[in-house]
């Protein structure tokens, strides 16, 4: 079953389109990566999917419901969220009070007690620094916090994007290990990177987008062997995918 | 009588204290330097007076002045700040202005530019403690304001609304990709600062028993003063900085003389600024930083 449909979407910054007719689909239980050079829209991409700016065309449906004329409020209620562009860790809130805000919209207390005391465990980092201004954490770390602050929120399709940007390749490496297990505990992902070569081993389903339009959509090894996708990247001066 | 000014000065910084934090709460949240809100202080303080001598009992009439004063603020969120969103800051700061002027020159058309007495709600009852004297009415409001500080300050702290704030003043970007209402948030956060500035002006008319359509200046730039002086945006530093300008002013005039309380509560403010640019209890600007 598709659990996000988008089709058609637009979007344009002023007279700047940044998206241009951009269709895509996550089933439920899939990953899904969106690949291109910088500026080719993923970050709106997601943005839009969201809600936090508005299409001028298109629509996306979520959960079999038309959620395009909701505030991101309303979407990421029914299960949608967005672990940004750069983290955006809250820097005057503790470790603890980020992981919260996550959860900002649920009133099951005891839940999002359970839920953090788990991504405790499965972030001891974050456990021994809970108290601490999330200020005080390595990049690594504070990735780790935006994605444990999204699982908060209890989504079941996470929008990642570029979450691999400045980690070293032990954390890339960690980080990816952590998309799969989330993947295999049920949560569906859409997934925009740099790193081709990873992303496109651990997703289900690709799609590239240059200049706001999709240029090439399917089945990953299929892209992974296809020149063309190292083609997308020759704007940037990356003709090779990143080396780890 | 030291003691006696001591008390006395912390009575009237109590009522800083709830301008301040009002301040503070617009300045550190909406990045808004709200000139509204002495005209709100006053609208609480003149409005309470106007229903009471239209015979209504005061607990009414406090309640009515004080929903009318979160009426006035939404309509100033509304028409000054709303519209000018993602223009320069100064745009609102001097529509905010506006409404003080038109609010002090509605009530200067109804109720005369006179100074009126307000009546007293406790007569004559004062606790003896050795020489000095407190009045209940005094300590009543001295523990309002201080219970509902702290009260605002835990709900900042501990709840998810007041993650909620804090993250939108951080950033607003980050608040809207957390999910966060920022347009029902912001409404209510003009009521929040306008129920802060009306009770204080409120507070003032019961303790002071006067009121007029300009009460709200002078104590709208010491409330300014106190939340500078504190920190902006630190709800703790308003209560410092207000509790401080209140012992100044009082210790001033009992020790110096009327004349010179202005140059010792802004020489005050100068000497602290040069030392602490951020405040007592600011922190230097954190803000919309990755
Ligand atoms: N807030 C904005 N205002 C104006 N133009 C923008 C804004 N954000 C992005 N753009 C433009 O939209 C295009 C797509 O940007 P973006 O979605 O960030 O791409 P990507 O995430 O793929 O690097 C770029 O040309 C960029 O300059
Ligand atoms: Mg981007």
């Amino acid at each position: 079953m598709a659990l996000l449909e988008v089709s058609g979407l637009s979007v344009s910054y002023g007279r700047v389109a940044a998206l241009n007719d951009v269709s895509l689909t996550v089933r439920e239980g899939e990953i899904v990566t969106v690949l291109g050079a910088n500026g080719a829209g993923k970050s709106t991409l997601l943005r839009a999917i969201l809600g936090a700016v508005p299409a001028k065309a298109g629509g996306v449906t979520f959960a079999g419901e038309d959620v395009s004329r909701e505030p991101p409020h309303a979407r990421i209620a029914r299960g949608l969220c967005l672990v940004p562009e750069g983290r955006r860790i809250l820097i005057s809130l503790s470790v603890e009070e980020n992981l919260l805000l996550g959860a900002h919209m649920r009133r099951d207390t005891e839940a999002v007690r359970r839920e953090m005391d788990a991504i405790y465990g499965r972030f001891p980092n974050l456990a021994e620094r809970r108290k601490m201004l999330a200020s005080c954490l390595s990049g690594g770390e504070q990735q780790m916090l935006a994605i444990g602050r999204a699982m908060m929120a209890r989504p079941r399709l996470m929008m990642l994007d570029e979450p691999s940007l400045g980690l070293s390749p032990l954390f890339v490496s960690k980080l990816f290990a952590l998309i799969r297990e989330l993947n295999a505990e049920g949560l569906s992902v859409l997934l925009v990177e740099q790193n081709t070569t990873k992303a496109l081993a651990v997703a289900h389903g690709a799609t590239v987008l240059e200049l706001g339009r999709v240029i090439m959509a399917g089945d990953p090894k299929a892209l992974a062997a296809d020149p063309r996708l190292q083609e997308a990247y020759l704007g940037e001066g990356a003709a090779a995918p990143a080396p780890y | 009588m030291l003691l006696q000014q001591l008390v006395n000065g912390l009575m009237l910084g109590a009522i800083y204290m709830l301008v301040a934090v009002a301040f503070t709460i617009a300045i550190g949240v909406l990045n808004f330097l709200n000139f509204s809100l002495p005209g709100l202080f006053m609208l609480g303080g003149m409005l309470a007076f106007g229903m009471m001598k239209l015979g209504w009992p005061w607990f009414l009439a406090f309640a009515g002045a004080l929903f009318v004063a979160a009426l006035v603020s939404l309509i100033v969120e509304r028409f000054a700040y709303r519209p000018m969103q993602g223009s320069d800051p100064e745009v609102p700061l001097v529509s905010s202005l506006g409404f003080l002027v038109l609010l002090e020159n509605l009530m200067l058309i109804r109720y005369g530019s006179d100074q009126q007495p307000f009546p007293a709600l406790m007569p004559d009852m004062n606790l003896r403690i050795g020489e000095v004297v407190i009045g209940i009415a005094q300590l009543v409001s001295l523990g309002i304001s201080v219970a509902l500080v702290a009260w605002l300050s835990w709900f900042l702290a501990a709840t998810n609304a007041g993650r909620r704030i804090r993250t939108v003043a951080e950033s607003r970007e980050t608040a809207l990709l957390m999910g966060i209402d920022i347009r029902s948030l912001v409404p209510a956060l003009f009521v929040a600062s306008a129920l802060l500035a009306a009770l204080g002006g409120i507070l003032f008319a019961v303790n002071y028993q006067q009121v007029s359509p300009f009460m709200g200046e002078g104590i709208g730039f010491k409330g300014v003063a106190a939340m500078i002086v504190g920190g902006m945006g630190s709800i703790w530093g308003a209560v410092v900085g207000g509790l401080l300008i209140g012992l100044a002013e009082v210790l001033s005039i009992s020790m110096l003389g009327a004349d010179v309380v202005n140059i010792t509560v802004y020489g005050l403010l100068l000497l602290i600024l040069i030392v602490r640019p951020q405040g007592l209890m600011g922190r230097p600007a954190t803000r919309e930083k990755l």
